[in-house]
């Protein structure tokens, strides 16, 4: 508390009389002020910068209150840094004050747009992220150490530090509230970011030529200003485009939808050829070979089942099964149970996808619920001719659940006797183990199994795995529908058959408690960067 | 989130944290200090005179699992409903396996799980399977097949160790190799003595305690603390001596220091589950921890459970005994003659309940009874550190908690990755028992929820401002510690012994062990007695 007045009695002591002196002699100079309008602008430019990398960072990386506080403290601590290096400078303090605030603004206003460009491209992200924050942290910090150094000859000390630091803290409210209320709704990160760049800039603009001190060097700095708020103001105005490329570099194609379900974030991409759906940024088909999928999936099993008249599909939110079950004009009823109703809403709805799923969410013989399919099926009481399950891949301890002897012993007791379900289990090429952990899971279930597998050039060899109990099962038991693009009797015979390298291998069996296919999944997928 | 506003429902009585602190937003419960129903026992004198009498054969006093076990047994044994009644302290039964449920997941409040039981237990295994927990017999191994829905599925334990969660709670990350050849070591020996029987046949370990050999090589061990047995053989390590300090207050709420050897030994070597779907290291769990099984006790038999019950004075009439019950709602009291009377009670009531018989009926047996804090934090999410995923049972090395369990756990959803309720428990077992019961009783609300946050939140950076709801329970009379001398010294078996064919006791705290398979034991046997007891004796 007491730390001021032990410091202006030194200071007083040290400095100039004729400065202090001088102080009457200016009445009326507005220049001062306009300095001290700059701390403001300062502040609030400050302080969105590290806003910005938070929200950038929480965006880019999750974790958000771990990535605020990180950068918070880390922008901090760089301040700090500023503060001790403004010892350092000396000379014309205002040619370094003009400097400081045209670098602020470039590194500063291109940081949100070079953080979004550079997260899909460069391996230790957080590095250039940290680094950037740390750069801008240091200039800020200077800011203002430097301002008071220019201001303390032409204020008394009490005045200068109770002004200063007004305007700095009403500049941190400003920009606490402009920016999540304002700015980013209004203009978006990338705009916020190169705004803020252009206000430091034209400070330094009012600076260079407001103050008569800076003459012997306006021309050269002059230049660098221009140029900076020029490429500030370019970059602008081709924000938007900007925007759209770096969401999309995440996917190589134009991304056409996104939506944060509570469950999962969906993102469409489409190019001439196809229209690809991710979930998690986990590819789930592409229109161009999702047929092959699809056809692998149904066929081998309803062909078997020329009797079918009620058909369960758990999971398969596009509709792209259901799709191939309504070739088979027999059925009278297909239960579809998926999770998420964004998802399936987006099926129902989307014109594109409409179109690919050929409406079969819409079909009065299908009958939609959005529930979790593993108490879903504990609760039902009904029987299925034949039941789809097309689940994500188990690359948790929570969907691992869903791949469990104890889930197929419950899916059970839903198959009508004779009855055929199948499971898609991964890829038996790249997750041999997983794959073949599945067909044993089932089998201690008490299922007789089929493995087969299918070539999708988007995914690679994929495998599936029929299961059923005293049923049946021939390669060609009744008609295929026409018009099939990939199934025949023919290629049913060919995805039997299992090469050595994908042929079966002894696997533990996936348990509740010992969630075994969870472990493979992750050791076989790992190698890939899944 | 939706069940915000639904969590927060039952407004009245509700405790709120320190306004200005991070944690201001959080509200809840506080239950257990100051007991008010409980601390009408302090002065039976005020309570009212019988308005009112009833008779019934059995009255059972006290709804533990001890109490309800002896309530299913004697129904089972031929006892009708009507014939016997069984009184309850708090507004329901349960004692330490009470439960608790808001709009986001049932939870424990006290004891959570039981180890896969040893087949040779075979009254608890009967009623496991009447429980539908065992679901079958394995024809080939003879082995019970548990119900996997009830076994702990996987990712069962964690341990928080140099700011990582490594798996299982034997401390392993950063552990020196000759401390891990330490720890090697001691399993070796943990598996030779869950092997080992003594001269006269028995195990030498073995749950219920009761069916331990009386061989003098083991019992001996209960003489002296754990800690010095420890210190005899070598066990130095710093990391082993923290997990079995963690081990004794996790199973006894007491340190390594104030246990016996032979309780410390017998809480690794007497668990001997055996299952055709699982082993001796699995446990069965439910979202509401042992307040499943007690749901199930109470299911079983039919007679009466009279919550908000105070049974406060014992006496002796011409046909049996005459038990003062104080109706907590209708503040009326009622006197019960029954034939025959249990006291399923802890033995500090036991006693005050006994002032007017004779000296001869008295317990007095000295028990070293450790309080405990719950807290049940329904939080809207928790931020994760590095490691091993979150896990049913997850520990912090070196804090004075025992962990928390997610009440989550057993969930079949892929919906609940957001909202759960995780269970922290804390035995206060630093000062000595009194003391620290007296500090409990003093600790606000909001200071219960700061320690346990400010412990969390060093696995969990961020996790005060995803607290929905934070529940306190103060269990000031805990349960009671196998200290020295206690388990084998005589006095034990003594108390347990019936008085008169007419007063039959039942309770952990004559185990010296808390933990469900006693407090079944314990009321099986007393059920036992008291059948005994009412059989004509030939002449």
């Amino acid at each position: 508390m007491d730390k001021v007045p032990v410091r202006r009695v030194r200071r007083k002591a040290s400095g100039s009389p004729s400065a202090a002196a001088a102080l009457p002699a200016a009445p009326l100079d507005y220049r001062p002020t306009l300095l001290l309008g700059s701390v403001f602008v300062i502040a609030t430019c400050g302080l969105i910068y590290e806003l910005i990398a938070g929200t950038l960072a929480s965006y880019l990386l999750g974790d958000s209150v771990l990535q605020f506080s990180t950068i918070i403290g880390a922008y901090l601590f760089a301040m700090g840094i500023g503060s001790w290096l403004s010892r350092y400078l000396g000379g014309s303090l205002l040619r370094w004050f003009i400097q400081l605030e045209i670098l602020v603004g470039l590194v500063g206003g291109f940081s949100a747009p070079l953080l979004f460009l550079l997260f899909e491209h460069v391996s230790s992200f957080r590095l250039i992220l940290y680094s950037l924050v740390g750069l801008t942290g240091i200039l800020v910090g200077l800011e203002i150490p430097l301002l008071m150094r220019i201001l303390e000859n032409r204020f008394e000390f009490k005045d200068l530090v109770s002004r200063v630091f007004t305007f700095d803290y009403i500049g941190a409210l400003l920009a606490s509230l402009v920016f999540p209320l304002v700015l980013v709704p209004q203009l978006g990160l990338i705009r916020t970011s190169l705004l803020c760049g252009a206000l430091n800039v034209v400070v330094a603009g009012i600076a260079l030529y407001r103050f008569p001190e800076t003459r012997p060097f306006r021309r050269s700095l002059g230049g660098a200003l221009a140029a900076s708020l020029l490429a500030l103001a370019v970059t602008f105005g081709y924000a938007g485009q900007l925007q759209a490329y770096t969401e999309g570099l995440a996917f190589q194609d134009q991304v056409i939808y996104t939506k944060t379900t509570p469950y999962q974030r969906l993102v469409l991409t489409k190019n001439q050829r196809e229209l690809r759906l991710f979930l998690n940024g986990n590819l789930q088909f592409s229109s161009a070979d999702e047929y092959r999928y699809h056809e692998a999936l149904v066929h081998p099993a309803m062909q078997a089942l020329p009797k079918a008249r009620r058909v369960l599909v758990l999971g398969g939110g596009d509709g792209l099964a259901v799709r191939e079950l309504l070739k088979y004009p027999q059925l009278e009823h297909i239960d579809l149970v998926d999770l998420d109703p964004g998802m399936t809403r987006l099926f129902q709805q989307n014109q594109m996808l409409l179109e690919l799923n050929q409406r079969a969410l819409l079909n009065p013989k299908v009958r939609v619920t959005n529930a979790d399919a593993y108490q879903w099926i504990r609760q039902d009481t009904s029987r299925y001719d034949c039941i789809i399950v097309d689940f994500p891949d188990p690359g948790n301890y929570s969907i691992g659940k869903l791949y469990s002897a104890a889930f197929y012993r419950a899916l059970e007791q839903r198959l009508a006797p004779g009855g055929w379900a199948v499971v898609q289990s991964t890829s038996p090429y790249v997750a041999r183990r997983s794959f073949w952990c599945v067909a044993h899971t089932l089998e201690a279930a008490g299922f007789t199994t089929l493995p087969y597998h299918a070539y999708v050039p988007s995914f690679g060899e994929w495998g599936f795995i029929l299961a059923g109990r005293n049923s049946h099962w021939r390669p060609d038991a009744g008609p295929l529908p026409p018009g099939l693009r990939y199934v025949t009797p023919a290629t049913i015979r060919d995805m039997r058959f299992f090469p050595p390298d994908m042929s079966e291998v002894p696997t533990e069996i996936n348990q509740l408690n010992n969630q075994a296919l969870v472990r493979y999944f992750e050791e076989d997928w790992g190698p890939y960067a899944h | 989130m939706g069940s915000a506003g639904l969590l927060l429902a039952p407004l009245a009585g509700l405790h709120s944290c320190a306004p200005g602190s991070r944690r201001s937003h959080i509200r809840g419960s506080m239950h257990g200090a100051n007991h008010a129903t409980g601390h009408l026992l302090r002065d039976p004198a005020r309570l009212p005179d019988p308005t009112r009498t009833e008779a019934v054969e059995v009255l059972i006093v006290g709804g533990g699992v001890a109490g309800l076990t002896a309530r299913r047994e004697l129904e089972r044994q031929g006892l009708q409903p009507g014939q016997v009644l069984l009184v309850e302290l708090d507004e329901q039964p349960g004692g330490n396996s009470r439960a608790g449920h808001n709009g986001v997941s049932a939870y424990p409040w006290g004891a959570h799980y039981l180890p896969v039981p040893d087949p040779r237990n075979h009254e608890l295994l009967a009623f496991l399977r009447d429980a539908g927990v065992i679901t079958g017999t394995d024809a080939a191994s003879d082995l019970p097949i548990y119900n996997e829905y009830y076994l702990c599925h996987d990712l069962e334990e964690r341990l928080f160790i140099k700011g990582h969660w490594q798996n299982g709670l034997v401390p392993e990350l950063g552990v020196p190799p000759a401390e891990k050849e330490q720890i090697a070591r001691f399993f070796a020996l943990i598996e030779e003595l869950r092997q080992t029987v003594g001269t006269d046949g028995r195990d030498a370990f073995v749950i219920p305690l009761e069916a331990s050999s009386q061989d003098e090589q083991f019992r001996r061990l209960d003489e002296q603390p754990f800690a010095a047995w420890l210190d005899e053989q070598g066990f130095t390590s710093p990391h082993l001596r923290w997990y079995f300090d963690y081990s004794c207050r996790d199973d006894y709420g007491a340190t390594a220091a104030q246990v016996s050897a032979w309780a410390g030994l017998h809480y690794f070597a007497a668990r001997k589950g055996r299952a055709h779907n699982a082993n001796g290291a699995d446990v069965l769990t439910w979202p509401a921890g042992n307040g499943f099984l007690v749901e199930q006790l109470r299911r079983q038999a039919q007679s009466s459970i009279r919550p908000d019950t105070v049974a406060f004075a014992l006496h002796q009439t011409p046909t049996g005994l005459a038990v003062d019950c104080y109706d907590v709602a209708t503040k009326q009291t009622t006197r019960v003659t029954a034939r025959q009377v249990l006291m399923a009670t802890p033995l500090f009531i036991t006693e005050r309940l006994l002032a007017g018989l004779p000296a001869a009926a008295h317990r007095p047996l000295p028990v070293h009874r450790v309080p405990w804090v719950v807290v049940n934090l329904t939080v809207e999410g928790l931020p994760q550190g590095p490691g091993q995923p979150l896990s049913w049972d997850n520990v912090l090395y070196g804090t004075d908690s025992v962990g928390y369990v997610d009440a989550g756990h057993q969930s079949l959803s892929q919906t609940d990755a957001g909202a759960r309720v995780v269970t922290w428990y804390r035995p206060l077992s630093d000062a000595s028992p009194e003391a620290a019961r007296r500090q409990a009783y003093q600790t606000s609300y909001d200071e219960w929820v700061r320690q346990a946050l400010a412990e969390l939140e060093t696995a969990h950076h961020g996790l005060t401002a995803q607290v929905l709801r934070a529940d306190v329970w103060v269990w000031g009379h805990g349960m009671v510690a196998p200290t020295p001398g206690f388990l084998w010294g005589g006095a034990r078996a003594a108390a347990a012994r019936p008085w008169q064919n007419q007063l039959f006791f039942a309770h952990t705290d004559l185990s010296g062990i808390s933990i469900f398979e006693e407090g079944f034991a314990q009321g099986q046997r007393a059920a036992r007695e008291v059948q005994a007891a009412r059989r004509p004796t030939p002449a």
